[in-house]
């Protein structure tokens, strides 16, 4: 069954410049967000083999949601993606359980590579 | 001691404002070359300390339509970074992503105010990771904002917000190439007092 991908961004641009990327390549079952809130209640319905998750987004904090949807599921996939990419808000993230931290902008080829290594 | 009013800056504090200001940009635009996917050749940003109506007649004049982004400091460093595009950076954004040729700035949809806000978003971030990296502070970011309108309007925010602290602002004026195209983009940067002196002294710089 093809792999379910969620994106939260409160950017609509940041969400169609992933969405694309990963549609090239593959992966077409893709949902989006626009904050943490919707993206908690969004994996109770969904359940996403993966979540692309901002940092800075409104009503709720890409670390806020990071925490909840690992507290209703400690086998989420949630990789961190964001324009803030201080050293211990990486580290902070990681002790919250994101497998991995990209900072924008990167690279299609990076996210890929990403993607690829937690959904094989 | 501490600083009362941003006109309370001397030569030196200038100076290293001046410096944080090279190395800030200089992060940002190299993020906007990977976002863009272009080079972006960059001259050497020329930092200043304005008073407001001097900074409204910088980016053409309280009538002057511009596009801003408005991000705010909120935690570390305290204050607002505020971005002008000018139209030609604008045009040039629409079409490296888009494809589409730019009318006005006054026409642009949805999609393309949060490619904008975007842009300001990780020029700040690159930005913050500067002065974090600089100042051992972390500094965390709101989200961003756009706004089209007369220079004077957008301005306004930055100078009502801060009126307490005086009526300088620290102007970043940043010229680079995209391509064959000579872009304009300029930073307003306002801090909060508590954060300049908390920020000269992180960098050992005496008040």
């Amino acid at each position: 069954m093809e792999k379910k991908i969620l994106l939260v961004d409160d950017a609509a641009f940041m969400r169609m410049m992933l969405k694309d990327t990963l549609n090239k390549n593959g992966y077409t079952n893709i949902i989006e967000a626009a904050d943490g809130e919707i993206a908690c209640n969004m994996y109770k319905d969904e359940k996403p083999d993966l979540i692309i998750m901002d940092i800075t987004m409104p009503n709720k904090s890409g670390i806020d949601a990071l925490r909840d949807i690992k507290a209703m599921d400690p086998n989420s996939k949630i990789i961190m993606c964001s324009a803030m990419g201080q050293e211990s808000m990486v580290v902070e993230a990681i002790k919250l359980g994101a497998l991995d931290f990209i900072v924008k902008p990167f690279k299609p080829e990076r996210i890929l590579q990403i993607v690829n290594k937690i959904l094989s | 001691m501490t600083l009362n009013n941003i006109g309370d800056l001397n030569s030196m504090h200038v100076d290293v404002l001046t410096e944080l200001g090279n190395i800030g940009t200089g992060n940002a635009v190299t993020s906007l070359a990977t976002l863009v996917g272009k080079e972006i050749s960059i001259n050497v940003p020329r930092v200043r300390i304005l008073d407001f109506n001097e900074s409204v007649q910088f980016i053409g004049g309280a009538e002057n339509i511009v596009t801003g982004v408005l991000i705010r400091l909120i935690e570390g460093i305290e204050g607002m970074i505020l971005y002008i595009f000018e139209d030609k950076f604008v045009a040039t954004v629409l079409k490296t992503f888009f494809g589409k040729e730019f009318k006005s700035a006054l026409e642009i949809n949805e999609m393309d105010k949060s490619a904008l806000n975007e842009i300001g978003n990780i020029m700040a971030g690159a930005y913050a990771r500067a002065l974090s990296s600089m100042t051992g502070l972390k500094i965390t970011l709101s989200t961003p904002s756009i706004c089209v309108d007369m220079a004077g309007a957008i301005l306004s925010v930055p100078a009502i917000e801060f009126a307490s602290i005086g009526d300088k602002v620290l102007f970043i004026e940043d010229s680079f190439g995209i391509g064959n195209d000579m872009v304009n983009s300029n930073m307003i940067l306002v801090p909060e007092l508590d954060s300049l002196n908390l920020l000269f002294k992180k960098l050992g710089v005496g008040i």
